[in-house]
């Protein structure tokens, strides 16, 4: 372990509260705003490798590529949509979609 | 040497994401997005993951981003100065719940015992293929039929109807 | 002997579901055939029964009922009672069904009719049949309803429908206290079978003996019409002659006075059960025939009158002389049916006149029915020698030798009544047949054929049971080999005696009508019977006004009461209630139905702020450590 698990973890948080930031800021634009996902991801990911070096067990580092796995899947459906509803409303500000208004 | 490194990527990472963050025109965000991704993927390797490191190169930076980077283009979504962009009435929401965010976590972790890190025995890379389709065959095959499924999902969204 | 009972079952059965099922599509004709046919079926089966009938059998079909000690099999049980009444029942029902074919030859819907015919005939037979209480409930019920649904069965006039209503309502009454008095018997005595029961009378006190048959006359006169449930039977009149007939004539009020005439093993121990089953007898006797003098519809006075010769059958039962009853019971089912008949030809022939006082001169326009008509009269009223006279004298006979004030004033009473019987059934007999008139609507002659076989049996049914001093009655005899007879027996200087008097009283009220009605005197009192009946007459027209007693001790609270439910409670309260929280919940959801805005900023932010503030909040507890 090179440097202490607390900095790995600061690291992580620091990358999570960017990616929320994201998220919140980019409303009027759903690429944006998956990014921001995908920051949040990351850090998940970088607390999980962490972890595993920490304990000298493989399953942190398993689940970190289990996560890629599923945000390709999560941004491959995600994209998809951002072209059909763009293809809708020639727009992707996300609070232009609000049909689900109850 | 090891944590100079360790300390300096974290602030590339840092500093990069932060640009793609601010960054309005949504390809140069990308651009931004994959140097954080690389410096992180470094960092990966750094804590004895070279696989999980490689393949976040390879799929984050390589396949993901650019897909993004085709999803804008398609769209034509590189010009800026058509798109509304966020004000500061959106940034200071986003930024107070964020530092409240980083602050409660930060001081969780500084509430803890800094603990003496124990030297883990390094993961070398057959272990972590033993645990991935030993230990967690299961959960393999279940993201083999996730990635399926949004195959299938994104082939019947892009689909062109007929009006 | 299992075979012959099983099909006298199972023809009405089969005809009624055959006519009910898939009548509609079969030709008019194929379902009349089929609707007489099973009846008649059945009766010559009864025949058979009768000529194999050796001692009382016990058959059992089926099971039916069965939960722990309690069963309740399909049993059949037949002694003399039970078969006399079976050959009764199917022999008058396929008279009356011939002659319905005839009446109802106009009218359409002719399969629910025969369907509801021969299911009625079902019913009461499994009702005579039936071995154990339930199963005799089973048959009980049933006849009410086909009773509720023959009433009725032109229901589109709102009239006939109430009248069905009335007549299922009220007997209901009846019905619902013998059914406590079965599920009790079964609780004292963990048996239903009636035959069983019938021997373990001593078992329970005589007080519970006296509650138990006070709850059997209660279900007895609801189905009988007897005093005071007997409201509902001059009202069923308004269903078709031939239901008149078969329902309120000659089967089914018969019921009452057979359940009892069934469990007089049991009761006959309780002198207070005998007591008040031939004080209602008596009171509901001479109630009938108080208002048949008065009243004006055909009908209406055949009627009264079968309310009044059922209660001469209830006195008989409470004079323990059960054979005198059923032999009235079966005398009277003839010549009931017979006036019943005859009473629907003059009717169809005079384009559903039902008013006497506008009859007239019948006599020459069908002769035959006038013939007929003549000997339903005389042995309702107890001319000497016809059977009339012999079963109705046989009761009061019972009524006298059982001696005491009671039953010496019940005599007296049964006395007057038939003198009131005399003269309302020659009023009658003088109104509809003498003076002029024209008869002038065809109508099928089939109905008219099926009254001489009615006219002899009535006339001549007083050979079922001569009296003692001419010949052992064989009606008597052939009771003694299963039942007991509780009858005191008269010397025959005695019995004939009474005879005597019972013979003078019936002439003197044929002589009254005479006076009153004969000849030129008829003109006068149609003359009369234009005004307004006033004074006594009203009171008689009117049933005694038991209707508007009725209407105001029990109808009026029931409606008030059910109006306070329904408009105070179920509207005001229940309903209310339940709408005011429809309206709350309505009201606060589509509150925050608001707060769900539909965009997907609001809620990010919100996430964001909820896990900023449990961040928030841990690391706030975590600080204070």
């Amino acid at each position: 372990m090179i440097v202490p698990f607390e900095h790995v973890l600061i690291l992580a948080g620091i990358l999570f509260a960017l990616g929320l930031v994201c998220i919140l800021v980019w409303r009027m634009n759903l690429i944006m705003l998956l990014i921001g996902i995908e920051i949040m991801l990351n850090a998940a990911m970088l607390a999980f490798v962490g972890g595993a070096a920490r304990w000298g067990m493989a399953d942190g580092q398993v689940f970190s590529l289990l996560i890629m796995a599923m945000t390709s899947a999560e941004v491959s459906l995600a994209l998809a949509m951002v072209v059909y509803l763009h293809r809708r409303k020639k727009t992707v500000a996300a609070d232009e979609f609000s049909e689900l208004k109850g | 040497m090891e944590q100079a490194i360790f300390y300096i990527l974290a602030a590339v990472t840092v500093v990069a994401t932060l640009f793609a963050i601010a960054e309005k025109h949504a390809v140069h965000a990308i651009v931004y997005l994959v140097t954080s991704f690389f410096a992180l993927s470094v960092i990966f390797f750094l804590l004895g993951a070279p696989v999980v490191a490689v393949f976040e190169v390879i799929i984050y930076a390589g396949a993901i981003m650019v897909l993004f980077l085709f999803v804008i283009m398609m769209l034509d979504l590189g010009h800026p100065e058509r798109a509304r962009l966020p004000g500061r009435r959106d940034w200071w929401p986003a930024l107070l719940l964020g530092a409240v965010t980083l602050a409660a976590a930060l001081t969780l972790f500084a509430a803890r015992a800094p603990a003496v890190a124990p030297a883990g025995k390094a993961i070398g890379v057959k272990e972590f293929a033993l645990a991935l389709f030993g230990k967690y065959g299961v959960a393999v095959e279940v993201i083999s039929m996730q990635l399926l499924f949004a195959l299938v999902g994104a082939l019947y969204l892009g689909k062109r109807r007929e009006k | 002997m299992k075979l012959y009972l099983t099909l006298i079952l199972l023809f009405p059965l089969l005809g009624g579901a055959v006519n009910a099922l898939i009548g509609r599509k079969l030709p008019r004709r194929l379902s009349e055939t089929l609707a007489c046919a099973s009846v008649w079926g059945a009766f010559v089966c009864g025949l058979l029964t009768f000529g194999a009938y050796r001692a009382p059998v016990t058959v059992e079909l089926a099971t039916w009922l069965a939960d722990f000690d309690f069963a309740a099999p399909v049993t059949l049980y037949l002694d003399p009672l039970s078969l006399v009444m079976t050959l009764m029942i199917t022999f008058v029902c396929g008279l009356i069904h011939v002659y319905a074919v005839g009446y109802m030859a106009g009218e359409g819907d002719q399969a629910r009719f025969f369907a509801l015919l021969n299911i009625f005939v079902f019913a009461m037979l499994v009702l005579v049949l039936a071995e154990n209480l339930p199963l005799l409930y089973l048959g009980w019920e049933g006849v009410g309803f086909c009773s509720y649904a023959l009433i009725g069965f032109w229901y589109t006039e709102k009239k006939n429908a109430d009248a069905g209503r009335k007549a299922f309502i009220t007997t209901r009454i009846g019905d619902t206290l013998f059914g406590i008095g079965i599920v009790w018997c079964f609780q004292l005595f963990r048996t239903e079978s009636i035959a069983q029961i019938n021997q373990m009378g001593g078992v329970v006190s005589a007080g519970v003996v006296t509650a138990l048959g006070l709850l059997f006359l209660a279900g007895a006169m609801g189905k009988s019409a007897q005093v005071p449930l007997m409201v509902w039977l001059p009202d069923a009149m308004a269903g078709p002659t031939p239901v008149s007939a078969q329902i309120h004539a000659a089967t089914m009020v018969t019921a009452g006075v057979y359940l009892l005439a069934r469990m007089y093993p049991l009761f006959g121990a309780s002198p207070a059960v005998m007591a008040a089953v031939a004080v209602t007898g008596a009171a509901s006797a001479f109630f009938g025939a108080s208002c048949a003098l008065a009243q004006r519809d055909l009908k209406r006075i055949l009627a009264y009158s079968t309310i009044s010769q059922i209660g001469y059958m209830m006195l008989g039962v409470g004079c323990g002389a059960v054979t005198a009853a059923t032999f009235h019971l079966l005398v009277h089912a003839f010549f009931k049916a017979l006036l019943f008949l005859g009473a629907g030809c003059v009717i169809a022939a005079l384009h559903h006149e039902q008013d006497i006082f506008r009859m007239g001169g019948v006599r020459k326009g069908l002769p035959l029915t006038f013939g007929a008509f003549l000997a339903g009269a005389a042995c309702l009223a107890g001319l000497p020698p016809t059977g009339g006279f012999f079963s109705k004298d046989a009761i009061l006979a019972a009524a006298w030798a059982k001696g005491g004030l009671l039953y010496g004033g019940l005599y007296g009473l049964g006395l007057v009544t038939a003198f009131i019987t005399a003269v309302y059934t020659f009023r009658m007999l003088y109104l509809v047949f003498g003076g002029e008139g024209e008869t002038t609507h065809r109508f099928p002659r089939v109905m008219e054929f099926m009254l001489p076989p009615l006219a002899l049996l009535g006339l001549f049914g007083g050979l079922l049971n001569l009296p003692e001093y001419l010949s052992a009655g064989w009606l008597g005899r052939f009771f003694t080999t299963a039942l007991r007879d509780g009858a005191v027996q008269l010397s025959p200087g005695g019995e004939l005696a009474l005879q005597g008097i019972a013979a003078a009283v019936s002439l003197a009220g044929l002589a009254a009508a005479h006076l009153r009605y004969g000849g030129a005197r008829r003109q006068k009192r149609l003359e009369e019977a234009a005004t307004t009946p006033r004074g006594m007459t009203a009171f008689l027209l009117n049933g005694w006004y038991a209707d508007s007693l009725y209407r105001l001790l029990v109808i009026r609270p029931y409606e008030a009461l059910a109006g306070f439910l329904w408009r105070r409670v179920d509207e005001g309260v229940i309903d209310d209630s339940l709408d005011r929280l429809a309206d709350g919940l309505g009201t606060a959801g589509q509150g925050l139905g608001r707060w769900s805005c539909g965009r997907v900023s609001v809620y990010l932010l919100s996430f964001a702020a909820g896990l900023a503030l449990i961040l928030g909040w841990l690391a706030w507890g975590w600080g204070l450590d």
